[in-house]
């Protein structure tokens, strides 16, 4: 639920009536911060300051109507009158889409007309508690989220590993504290044979135990990292395993919101984010901190003075931990950002290098990268430099508590009260502690990222599929192809509907050509068929059955689409083709591309159907893509087929060539296709014209002429467009 | 409300080259408020409920370069520079620019913290206090000229520092830490 106010007592005493609809907005009318309240009644709308001061009242019957002026970053809500237009309330752009709401119901309410219902998507995505501003694709406020619960659920990944993660805690705890055996073993060497000169057995028995102690260290940090890898490799499995099988359920309207190369990066960097602190972090962590625990008990059980004076530089130590980290990490941060502008700045340029050459701007080009060059060396200075200064100076205030160990413990052993062993042992176990202690703020650092990541992992894992599957799919077989649309009413936005009651119904078999203006909900209309987006109101139908009640793998195996934008995957010809059937034959692959008109082109290249194409392979023509996919529809064998603008971005020629295709295509099958050029739907057995979302025509192209209604027109329309350009009109 | 185009100004406009940029005479046009506080005006001879302004130049010049446009956001022409204007226009013209190009300019920075992956700036500006959040920096700071910088919200909210050089010390240690 979208998070609205309350409005203020004050205002709330007030009013006479309960009011329709309250927000706050942030700007006074005079265009300063503050805030102000609109209320809307059934019978006025009122702007009142926060004390419950009333700026301003007007009676919905005077209002004719209501808008919004959008400003840069800000904007006003304007009521109009038989007085002419008056502003009611101003805002800033983060405000935007509710007050634009806002007009939509004062309109409504003030014409009599049916009152539009708010969006979530509406309403500013503010954090009740902290006020911040939400991220776009999230709900969870990351300034004021509960760490906790994420925390235990990302460990909750380790659960199947537990066996191995209890063995690399114990061998953790058995490293530690045996990596503290060394420094005691030296106290005895001193204390016990070199100070009294004893030349026994002694020696040879204790450097055997250091050897000892260092072999088995050895052995077990192998097995801990290994143990550790192990782990982690496995975790970093299940995490991206969950986090892409959540993507792909998630319905369209999930990633027409979203940009979907920010998907990558979550799938990837925020699952390693989350393993690196799983792993080491928490084996570090805690490994760390058994060792801190570990040196003070044995610190204080030597000399439990000394050991307080050697503290004294510590809270010193934590406080530069806490002040450096954060500085480097801005430096590194403006080292990236200079980076980046360098590498932006360089493609940009070799990318428009003719333009450069064509205009003889070389030189300002180089001028420009010489700059940001230097910036980025300045840059790198500042951060190698704080870099290479930060740990000489944590060595530094850790030498001081080294030092005062010396000079009084010196003095204690020079007063005979402390074995000089125990000296040496106090200071090798001090220098000890500067490791943990220096990291401590970065390691704070690193759990929040990880805990960010989790943040948005599980996000995704947790967004619903609007197009849920049914869980008693009815049993379709091979349909028919007969579909029906009744009463289908859809909008991407609920208040805002793309196609409004439409109702049709087409024959198995038949090819209904979509015509309309850009908008008109051509597109929509064919997504609706996919059921990319489920209706808000009435049933799509396909042999009788609703496809809400088809289970979407059956559903979408009776439907080939082929699209303006073909997009070939990664791999050869052969298995783009194939991409819906994997084990099509050679034959049926070949026979689909004779189809297609594609079959002559692919064999003529160096590759043949071998040729790689996608992202990184051999560059395809439009046209040719076109016929590949078409290939692609032809070897789904669908019932019901859908050509959106099939033929918009090629050549004449080409074109032609794609008609055959798709005309030995649609034999047989339910087609539905929209096309620009009006031409290229002549064989069609109906023309549905379609005007902001509505059905408005229906008929053969004869009908419709002859009619002379929006068909007609759009058909001169595009006559004359087509005598501007000079083209001849194909009728 | 009353259609501000009438036949004969039909004509008029035949006359007028309409690839022309039509740079107001500033004798010929007078701008005024009227009572709902709608920005409005009498351009050569004919009478506006409703105008809208539009900066050509919004990071180059404050005040020149006007498009003066109507409710529908044609163009009726522009305004070289709102100093030629009357006291009166001028003042309706600067007070309507501020508003619609809503841009508080930053007169001290509180404070600027990361949390949670969140840049959170708390301002004082010379319209009053405000917090800024931004999800990154090198998306939401842009630098129109050299100590010139647009600060922009992850909901499109924008604040100006107009000049870094000038701010107290405080804030300017404060903005080195992230430039």
């Amino acid at each position: 639920m979208p998070y609205v106010d309350k409005l203020p007592k004050s205002i709330e005493m007030q009013l006479t009536e309960q009011p329709l609809f309250h927000f706050g907005s942030d700007l006074m009318k005079d265009g300063q911060f503050g805030e102000q309240w609109l209320v809307l009644t059934e019978k006025e709308v009122s702007v009142w300051g926060t004390d419950g001061r009333m700026v301003s009242k007007f009676f919905v019957s005077s209002i004719t109507d209501a808008r919004v002026v959008g400003g840069v970053g800000g904007g006003s809500l304007l009521v109009d009158t038989k007085e002419g237009p008056i502003i009611l309330i101003r805002y800033t752009a983060s405000l935007t889409s509710i007050f634009g709401y806002a007009s939509k119901l004062i309109a409504a309410v003030a014409k009599g007309e049916e009152r539009p219902t708010a969006s979530e998507k509406e309403f500013p995505r503010h954090c009740p508690k902290c006020r911040n501003p939400l991220p776009e694709d999230s709900q969870t406020c990351p300034v004021c989220k509960s760490n906790g619960k994420v925390l235990f659920r990302m460990l909750g990944y380790a659960k199947p590993y537990k066996i191995q993660m209890i063995a690399a805690a114990i061998m953790l705890i058995f490293t530690t504290l045996i990596e503290l055996v060394p420094p005691f073993l030296t106290k005895m060497i001193v204390d016990n044979v070199l100070t009294k000169k004893d030349m026994g057995s002694t020696l040879l028995w204790i450097v055997i135990g250091l050897a000892a102690t260092s072999l088995v260290v050895t052995l077990m940090q192998t097995v801990r990292g290994l143990i550790g890898v192990w782990i982690g490799s496995k975790i970093m499995g299940d995490l991206r395993h969950d986090v892409y099988h959540s993507l792909m359920k998630l319905s369209l309207s999930f990633f027409d919101r979203r940009q979907s190369s920010q998907f990558i990066g979550r799938v990837n960097n925020d699952s390693e984010a989350m393993r690196q602190f799983m792993t080491d972090g928490v084996i570090w962590v805690s490994g760390e901190s058994l060792r801190v625990i570990a040196i003070f008990a044995i610190m204080f059980s030597m000399d439990w003075k000394l050991t307080l004076l050697a503290m004294l530089p510590m809270p010193l130590m934590v406080v530069l931990s806490t002040v450096l980290w954060p500085m480097i990490g801005r430096r590194w941060y403006q080292q990236w950002r200079s980076i980046f502008r360098l590498n932006a700045l360089v493609g940009d340029s070799l990318q428009g290098i003719r333009v450069v050459k064509a205009f003889g701007q070389e030189t300002t080009e180089m001028s420009r990268y010489t700059v940001a060059n230097k910036e980025l060396v300045r840059h790198n200075i500042r951060i190698e430099g704080l870099w290479q200064g930060m740990f000489p100076a944590f060595a530094l205030v850790a030498g001081v508590g080294t030092l005062l160990i010396w000079y009084y413990g010196g003095r204690t052993v020079l007063d005979g009260q402390l074995s000089i062993g125990t000296l040496i042992a106090l200071v090798t176990y001090l220098g000890m502690l500067l490791g943990p202690l220096q990291w401590v703020s970065q390691m704070i650092n690193w759990a929040s990222h990880a805990i960010s990541a989790a943040d948005r992992v599980f996000e995704i894992m947790d967004t619903p599929s609007d197009v849920p599957d049914t869980t008693n799919p009815a049993d379709i077989g091979r349909v028919n192809g007969e579909v029906e649309f009744k009463q289908v009413t859809y909008g991407y936005e609920k208040h805002h509907p793309v196609l409004k009651n439409v109702d049709l119904k087409v024959a198995a078999g038949e090819m209904i050509g979509l015509v309309g203006h850009s908008g008109a909900g051509k597109s929509t209309f064919i997504n609706m068929i996919c059921r990319f987006y489920d209706t808000d109101e009435g049933t799509i139908t396909i042999d009788g059955v609703d496809i809400r009640n088809i289970s979407q793998s059956d559903l979408r195996s009776q439907i080939g689409v082929v699209l303006q934008e073909t997009f070939l995957f990664d791999g050869t010809i052969a298995e783009n083709i194939a991409y819906s059937k994997p084990d099509a034959t050679e034959l049926e692959i070949m026979r689909a591309a004779k189809i297609a008109n594609a079959h002559d082109f692919i064999v003529q290249l160096p590759d043949g159907y071998d040729t790689r194409v996608g992202e990184r392979g051999h560059k395809l023509s439009g046209g040719e893509k076109q016929r590949v996919s078409i290939a692609r529809a032809i070897i789904h064998d669908p019932r019901i087929l859908i050509l959106d603008e099939a033929t918009a971005s090629v050549d004449t020629v080409t074109e032609r060539q794609i008609q055959e295709a798709i005309s030995r295509l649609v034999k047989g099958r339910t087609t539905f296709a929209i096309a620009h050029r009006l031409s290229t739907l002549r064989n069609a057995n109906r023309l549905v014209v379609l005007e902001r979302g509505k059905i408005i025509e229906v008929g053969t192209h004869e009908e419709l002429l002859a009619v002379e209604g929006a068909y007609f027109k759009l058909v001169e329309a595009q006559k004359e467009m087509s005598q501007i350009k000079g083209v001849e009109v194909h009728e | 409300m009353s259609d501000p185009i009438s036949v004969s100004d039909e004509l008029k406009a035949q006359d007028k080259d309409p690839y022309e940029i039509n740079i107001f005479e500033p004798g010929l046009i007078s701008f005024s408020r009227s009572q709902g506080g709608v920005f409005q005006g009498v351009i050569e001879g004919k009478v506006y409920e409703e105008l809208i302004l539009f900066r050509i130049f919004p990071f180059q010049y404050n005040t020149q370069y006007i498009s003066v446009r109507n409710s529908k956001s044609e163009e009726i022409g522009v305004i070289r520079d709102i100093d030629q204007l009357d006291e009166e226009s001028r003042g309706e013209v600067d007070k309507e620019l501020q508003l619609r190009y809503f841009l508080p300019v930053v007169t001290r920075i509180d404070s600027i913290k990361q949390k949670a992956d969140m840049w959170i700036w708390e301002l004082q500006t010379n319209l009053g206090q405000t917090r800024i959040v931004m999800r990154n920096l090198h998306e939401h700071m842009q630098y129109p000229s050299l100590y010139r910088i647009i600060l922009t919200d992850v909901n499109g909210k924008r604040c100006e520092i107009r000049d870094y050089s000038t701010l107290d010390i405080q804030s300017r240690k404060k903005l080195k830490d992230v430039l």
